[in-house]
């Protein structure tokens, strides 16, 4: 989206490699080690509500991706103009303005989604990721690195809700992005093969049970150990 | 009684927790002690009921389409809309200051034990949640005060009960990978079915 | 860092003003293109009644429009089925009656648009009258389009949508399976009496000897006694309408 467009405007004067250790670390470490969502505990939300299905979870990421790079960008460049004493609500006017346009677009180009989605593309602006990674990084560093690092963030988030969603929706639905899979394996073996699929999947109970397994099998891996 | 059904499926049925996912950003994270989930639960029902009116009469006098017809007649066809979000969030955090102000000023007791969470609701989803759900489902300025206090208390209902689990959860060996927030989600989910128990009571 | 009153005081009144210019801005331009993103949404809803959702998807935004505009026309009544032009002075058209907003009033002061599907660019050959429903469900609202045959008595076809019904159980009103089961069923019995059509508890009986029974969906009991009352009510607004269509065709197969 137009994260790469930043990027590649502000990749005329690098001092720094362009993609240094350091930076590459920006965008890899909240994929899996600092993950917002499962080790940081960071925008659960607003976000469980559409997993269940993938399209609009697609659009839902997507549109967090564009306000958390956006509002990166946008409070690093204020960083030394914002006063401290009202820096949250700054923040929140900018973050909330980003989410407007954001709504203002999926109206009128994705009415179906802006539909589906109704309030919770709103609930983006208290999404804990955004004001989280201002808080933590935009404020004090500058634009290009806060760019790569609420790019990393949002990716972070994205996948998992990508992944709760997948699951939902094949076991739920008994579809992929719309696609009856379940139908599908049926029609291979026979109409006695039916695979049923499961309504407690697609209430929030399925989110909270699917994500708390990711988390399991997550943490495991990574060996973090929350006390 | 329209109100009052209103009232018991915002706290039970539509609660704010376990069927829109709403303030689980501080529903996690400050759900390990009773006694602060049970400031931070008290903290959601009064800005709640607080901030849902007030954005009602700002949504219904000055956003809705043709809301400026009480200023002069020309303006009937400005639509306002657009500009929720920024209003909605920039009240939300106004109105947080403004108690937190007058709380201080009079309660000190009180300002005490809410004190600190205060400014964590002003990002908190439940409460920007019960502002667009009151726009989008076109509530009377009654329906949306009792809205307002009836999630709040679904909210603090659900936050204290699972500080309550939590409390009792330190006596039991869970995996080294479930610690924390993956039994947490596992509990809220259960949680969550018991909820669902109340689906459907026709009010 | 502590500013002083004034800078702080000049910065947000640059930041509001940047700001608010920035979204009036994008709402001036995106605007016309949500309202007709809009009213091509309820255009698709309203044809649902009457063709297949596949055939609607099939069809650019453009083809709906052009579709709509030789295949439908409109006009709003009263619950006394008189045509009404004009409320508290602003002209009414159909397309632009809100049902949720009408819905909250009474209803004997509510507007009734109906959408006459008719054949190519002819208004007089009728092929089947739209009504709107609305009503509650399990959750939050439902609602729908419901097309009725010449004999004013035919289901021809039903559409519905719902705010927030459990995925899986009560949405399954939207799909075209569930719809299907309403078409050729009968809202009036044999003596005249309007008794609408009744979505049954459970799921899996065959229902076809009965014109005004159909199959349920196991599991969403209540979705379906919303979709039920909201028949019911709906069509029992627009009894007198219907009437008074009934009658012209009576007069009609007289002569």
């Amino acid at each position: 989206m137009s994260a790469e467009t930043v990027e590649k405007a502000i990749e005329k004067k690098p001092a720094e490699a362009l993609f240094s250790k350091r930076r590459k670390k920006l965008v890899t470490d909240p994929l899996v080690d600092d993950n917002p969502i499962t080790i940081q505990v960071l925008g659960i939300c607003s976000a469980l509500a559409v997993t269940t299905q993938m399209k609009p979870t697609l659009v839902m990421a997507i549109s967090v991706i564009f306000v958390v790079v956006m509002s990166n960008l946008v409070i690093s460049l204020m960083r030394n103009t914002i006063p401290s004493r009202v820096r949250i609500i700054v923040q929140l006017a900018v973050v909330a303005t980003l989410v407007t346009l954001v709504s203002e677009v999926l109206r009128a180009f994705a009415y179906d989604m802006y539909k589906e989605l109704s309030v919770f593309v709103g609930l983006i602006i208290t999404n804990c990721i955004v004001m989280g990674r201002l808080e933590a990084f935009a404020l004090g560093n500058k634009p290009y690195d806060s760019v790569l690092d609420g790019f990393g963030s949002a990716l972070g988030y994205a996948w998992i809700i990508l992944a709760v969603a997948f699951f939902r929706e094949l076991w739920g639905s008994g579809s992929v992005f719309g696609i009856p899979v379940f139908d599908y394996v049926s029609g291979i073996f026979g109409s006695d093969f039916q695979l049923a699929t499961n309504g407690l999947m697609v209430s929030p109970v399925g989110a909270f049970i699917i994500l708390g397994l990711i988390i399991w099998i997550q943490r495991t891996k990574t060996g973090y150990v929350e006390h | 009684m329209d109100l009052f059904s209103l009232g018991i499926r915002s706290i039970f049925i539509d609660n704010m927790v376990f069927a829109y996912f709403l303030g689980m950003c501080s529903f996690l994270a400050v759900s390990k002690k009773v006694s602060t989930a049970l400031g931070l639960g008290a903290a959601v029902i009064f800005v709640l009921t607080v901030t849902v009116p007030v954005n009602w009469l700002l949504n219904e006098f000055v956003l809705k389409e043709g809301a400026l017809t009480w200023v002069s007649g020309e303006l009937a066809s400005i639509d306002l809309t657009f500009l929720r979000f920024i209003m909605f969030i920039a009240i939300i955090a106004a109105m947080v200051q403004l108690v937190e102000m007058v709380v201080e000023k009079f309660a000190p007791a009180l300002y005490g034990a809410l004190g600190i969470f205060l400014p964590l609701i002003a990002v908190n989803c439940a409460i920007l949640g019960g502002s667009l759900f009151m726009a989008q489902r076109d509530y009377t300025l009654a329906e949306s005060a009792v809205y307002g206090f009836g999630s709040g208390t679904g909210f603090f209902l659900a936050i204290v009960a699972l500080a309550a689990i939590r409390e009792k959860l330190k006596y039991s060996h869970v995996p080294n990978g479930l610690k924390g927030l993956g039994i947490t989600m596992l509990l809220t989910g259960l949680m969550g079915i018991a909820f669902m128990s109340f689906m459907g009571i026709d009010l | 860092m502590q500013q002083s009153n004034g800078y702080i005081i000049v910065f947000s009144v640059i930041l509001t003003v940047v700001l608010g210019l920035l979204l009036s801005g994008t709402s001036q331009v995106l605007g016309p293109m949500q309202r007709e993103a809009e009213a091509l949404d309820k255009k698709k809803q309203i044809l649902g009644a009457v063709i297949s959702a596949e055939e609607i998807d099939a069809m650019a935004p453009e083809e709906v429009n052009e579709y709509y505009n030789s295949r439908i026309s409109s006009i709003v009544v009263d619950i006394n089925g008189k045509e009404v032009t004009e409320q508290d002075g602003a002209s009414v058209t159909a397309e632009t009656v809100d049902i949720g907003k009408n819905y909250k009033r009474p209803a004997e002061e509510r507007l009734y648009p109906v959408f006459i599907f008719h054949e190519e660019g002819n208004p007089e050959a009728v092929e089947s009258y739209v009504f709107p429903l609305y009503g509650a469900g399990l959750w939050d609202a439902i609602w729908g389009y419901m097309a009725l045959e010449t004999d004013m008595n035919t289901v021809g076809g039903i559409t519905l949508a719902h705010a927030g019904e459990t995925p899986g159980l009560g949405a399954r009103i939207t799909e075209g399976e569930v719809q299907n089961r309403y078409v050729g069923k009968k809202i009036y019995n044999d003596s005249g009496e309007l008794v609408a059509i009744e979505m049954q508890k459970g799921e899996g009986k065959d229902y076809s000897s009965d014109p005004h029974k159909v199959d349920g969906m196991s599991g969403a009991t209540i979705t379906a006694n919303g979709v039920n009352a909201m028949v019911e009510n709906y069509l029992g607004h627009y009894q007198a309408y219907i009437d008074s269509k009934k009658s012209n065709q009576a007069v009609a197969a007289a002569n």
